[in-house]
């Protein structure tokens, strides 16, 4: 958007300090001890298997969820104090499935919810909406009837919904289910612009192939704690430790790594680099 | 996290697994009668140890039956506080704020809240060894269309799904800044919209793949349908009928004759 | 395979054209299809390409609007007056609203209960049920506290608890983590080992599909606008390798990549993994002892 993103300090856009959480006192512990640092600007994937513990660790992001023991920060607040609605300022989160939230009549409407709860005077909140609705390619569709969208657009107006609120954090869950192949990497494309004007991504997903091509670091959840963090080429190609995780690296990595003997790299990630590898392998 | 779909918990008690859902059905109803014809305590008291008698045979834990105790208890502090003003007669205790109280009155006090006690207890008992799938068949049995009998299992699975959607569609608009508690009742009236909205909208969506998914799975595909679930009345069933039926009658007798009240003036 | 009769077709589609009352456009445009019996087709493409209108038509749930053309399923014409449809069954894409009963047993029974089967071959079918779909000794488990995979593979037993020839399955694995979405394959996959059951699969998932399939078709726009083998198919330039084309499997991108370079031949190009592993090890000894050789 227009105005750069004020760094004040390098605080971590979220630090998570020694975290446990269980949903009622006497449910069992659903994040142990999880610690996870994600600096400014970064662009972060949380993978895992369903109940895990991802988005229980995402909602403490926001705030939704509070932590029994440790502390969360974000961009150096800690989210036990102000209300789910006062970090909305600072963290955004865009659920998995828009009909979660859409309810206005209007497109514009629907995107116009955000920057009116936080009370923005009318040109500035005009504005916000208007950038949004651009930046996810919905500005033709402005005065449409948001539920007459397909899911693709409705997916992006979920998106354009939050964004108008310009957070610094912003959280994604799932953005690809229910998505074609095209729909997928649109939403990814767009967190990526997002992304390159020095915003904070962390986006929750299964669909490796995709993270692979787009997300530069990947932190894997698996019962309650973090198994591995780090590069993506280096976590999605360690095979035995997405197992634990109940994942599997991307179907080029797999055959990269039967094909070793043959001198083929095992930390192919993408098509573009197994067909190089090939290329070379099968050249000369 | 998981929402059950009933309170009710399989045992394999004479009670659970031996009693058909309508006599249970016809108990549960007994015990209403008996608990509004009397107002002694002592009859009533009587009446609860029984309830409690039937949840040891049906090998319900105690802790299973604490909410409905604890519940009921903040009804009888209640129910002696407020009965002593209004209902006199007997030998006075003490005077309160003016007013004097009377065996009579606490007397009361103690039965109306063991009279709630009893008919919650007693509908806990009966929800707890009464599976929703046997009452639906026993009320289909008693003349319930099967259609309103499968709408009836519907409504009982969709009440924990729904209940999600409304915490979902919540958060995610909370996380829209949105702050019901903050804004005045005029706004938050019109704010609401963004939660209702959602959630009327999904429960169409829910709706019509329900309807979807029964149409594929041959609902009122036929004429009437049969049942797995087999239920049945047998000698047992119909003695604890006749005794239920005799205990009413006499119930009504009593109440009648005076016998059994502590005061005609209020049921 | 050899010429056939049509008593070996157990879907034949022709001509079928479908507009919902709401819609200007077609959701279905003339679709023309024949599966064979023990076939399995999948079906790919675009949200809103009339992928579910298909599955819902082949059921015999024709949807209020309007439709021309002809269905025959098992060798009968499907319309809107016909009875329900027995030789069919339809499992949808989401595990939450087709699961009716309060436990599996209970669920399980729903189908057959109404359609008045007798309720000792029902109790019996149960067990049996549960086997093929892994989730034995869930009978009396409430299905809330079932996992999404777990939910979609009682409703794949609800299905085939109604004893049908054709398996029709519209995305039933999108809305599933990876773990589920690998559940249920692995279940269709025995399935198809184990039973002579026809399965027509809509699904996204494009390198599941290829292990799966016998032949896939890719619809757009309510029409039939690829179709083949997947080792075939996913050769496709126009359907697949292009900037906003359908997802193939990662390994056939690979191919069609070395395919335009000139390093494999149309014959070598496969879909499958393992036959792309195949292949490939096969293609790289062979270059490394020429290259030896020459060397």
């Amino acid at each position: 958007m227009a105005e750069p993103v004020q760094l004040q300090r390098m605080e971590p856009a979220i630090d998570v300090s020694e975290v446990r959480f269980r949903y009622s006192a006497s449910g069992p512990e659903v994040l142990h001890d999880v610690s996870l640092r994600v600096e400014q600007g970064e662009y972060v994937a949380l993978i895992g298997q369903n109940g895990g513990g991802k988005t229980t660790l995402a909602k403490h992001f926001n705030g939704l969820l509070k932590p029994v023991a440790g502390v969360v920060r974000t961009m150096g607040v800690d989210t036990r104090g102000p209300s789910v609605a006062e970090l909305a300022r600072t963290v955004g989160y865009v659920y998995q499935n828009p009909d979660h939230q859409i309810f206005a009549q209007k497109v514009r409407t629907e995107v116009a919810f955000g920057p009116h709860n936080l009370k923005l005077p009318p040109e500035e909140a005009a504005r916000r909406v208007d950038e949004a609705l651009e930046l996810v390619g919905l500005r033709e569709y402005a005065d449409e009837f948001a539920f007459s969208l397909g899911r693709g657009l409705r997916q992006k107006l979920a998106v354009a919904s939050v964004l108008a609120m310009s957070p610094p954090v912003l959280v994604v869950d799932e953005p690809t289910t229910g998505l074609d192949l095209q729909g997928s990497r649109n939403i990814l494309d767009l967190l990526g612009r997002w992304n390159a004007d020095g915003r904070t991504i962390i986006v929750i997903t299964h669909d490796l192939a995709l993270v692979a091509e787009r997300v530069p670091r990947t932190v894997v959840i698996s019962g309650g704690r973090i198994i591995a963090d780090g590069a993506t080429s280096t976590v999605l190609s360690e095979a035995d430790l997405l197992g634990k995780a109940f994942l599997r690296p991307p179907q080029v990595t797999r055959v990269a790594q039967r094909l070793q003997k043959f001198g083929i790299a095992s930390d192919v990630m993408t098509v573009a680099q197994l067909r190089a590898q090939l290329r070379l392998a099968l050249g000369e | 996290m998981p929402v059950g779909y009933s309170i009710y918990v399989e045992r394999p008690s004479l009670i659970h697994q031996r009693i058909d859902p309508r006599t249970k059905l016809a108990a549960l109803g007994a015990v209403f009668v008996l608990a509004l014809a009397f107002n002694h305590p002592a009859v009533l008291g009587g009446i609860l140890v029984l309830v409690l008698l039937a949840a040891q045979l049906a090998q319900l834990s105690w802790r299973s039956l604490l909410p409905a105790m604890v519940g009921s208890l903040w009804f009888l502090v209640l129910s002696l506080l407020i009965w002593p003003f209004y209902v006199k007669g007997g030998p006075s205790l003490f005077i309160l704020f003016g007013s004097t109280i009377s065996v009579n009155g606490v007397l009361f006090g103690l039965a109306m809240g063991l009279r709630v006690a009893l008919m919650v207890l007693a509908a806990g008992v009966w929800m707890m060894t009464t599976s929703p799938q046997k009452l639906t068949v026993g009320l289909l049995r008693l003349g319930l269309p099967y259609k309103a009998g499968v709408a009836m299992t519907a409504a009982i699975r969709f009440v924990p799904l729904l209940n999600a959607e409304r915490i979902t569609i919540t958060e995610a608009q909370q996380a829209r800044a949105l702050d019901l508690k903050r804004e005045n009742p005029f706004n938050r009236a019109v704010k609401s919209i963004a939660i209702i909205g959602p959630l009327f909208v999904r429960s169409i969506d829910v709706a019509q793949s329900l309807a979807l998914a029964l149409e594929a799975r041959g609902f009122a595909a036929r004429d009437g349908r049969t049942s797995i679930v087999q239920i049945g009345m047998t000698t047992t069933d119909r003695i604890i009928l006749i005794a239920l039926a005799a205990a009413c009658l006499l119930a009504i007798g009593l109440r009648i004759l005076g016998i059994g009240l502590i005061t005609r003036a209020y049921l | 395979m050899a010429d056939s009769t049509s008593e070996e077709y157990v879907i034949e589609v022709q001509g079928l054209r479908f507009r919902y009352p709401s819609s200007e456009r077609e959701a279905l445009a003339g679709v023309d299809l024949v599966v064979r019996r023990g076939e399995f087709v999948g079906i790919t493409g675009p949200s809103g390409a009339g992928k579910s209108t298909l599955c819902l038509c082949l059921k015999g749930l024709i949807p209020a609007g309007e439709l021309s053309g002809r269905i025959q399923v098992g060798g009968k014409a499907v319309t809107r007056q016909s009875a329900f449809l027995e030789r069919s069954a339809l499992v949808f894409q989401d595990p939450e609203t087709q699961i009716i009963g309060l436990t599996v047993a209970e669920d399980l029974a729903f189908g057959p209960e109404n359609l008045k089967r007798d309720p000792d071959l029902i109790r019996a079918a149960i067990p049996r049920m549960l086997h093929e779909v892994r989730l034995d000794g869930y009978d009396e488990a409430e299905t809330y506290q079932l996992s999404g995979g777990q939910k979609q593979r009682l409703a794949i037993a609800d299905a085939l608890i109604l004893e049908p020839d054709i398996l029709l399955l519209d995305e039933p694995t999108s809305e599933l983590d990876p773990v589920g979405k690998d559940e249920v394959f692995e279940v269709i996959a025995q399935l198809r080992r184990k039973r002579d059951v026809t399965v027509v699969m809509v699904e996204h998932a494009a390198e599941q599909l290829a292990e799966m399939a016998d032949r896939i078709l890719v619809m757009d726009d309510g029409q039939i606008v690829d179709q083949g083998p997947p080792h075939v198919l996913y050769r496709s330039a126009a359907t697949f390798h292009r900037p906003d084309g359908e997802r193939a499997p990662q390994i056939a991108e690979v191919l069609f990549g070395l395919l335009q370079d000139g390093l494999i031949d149309e014959s070598e190009f496969c879909a499958r993994e393992e036959d792309a592993i195949n292949m490939l090890t096969d293609k790289l000894s062979r270059h490394h002892v020429r290259l030896a050789s020459h060397g």
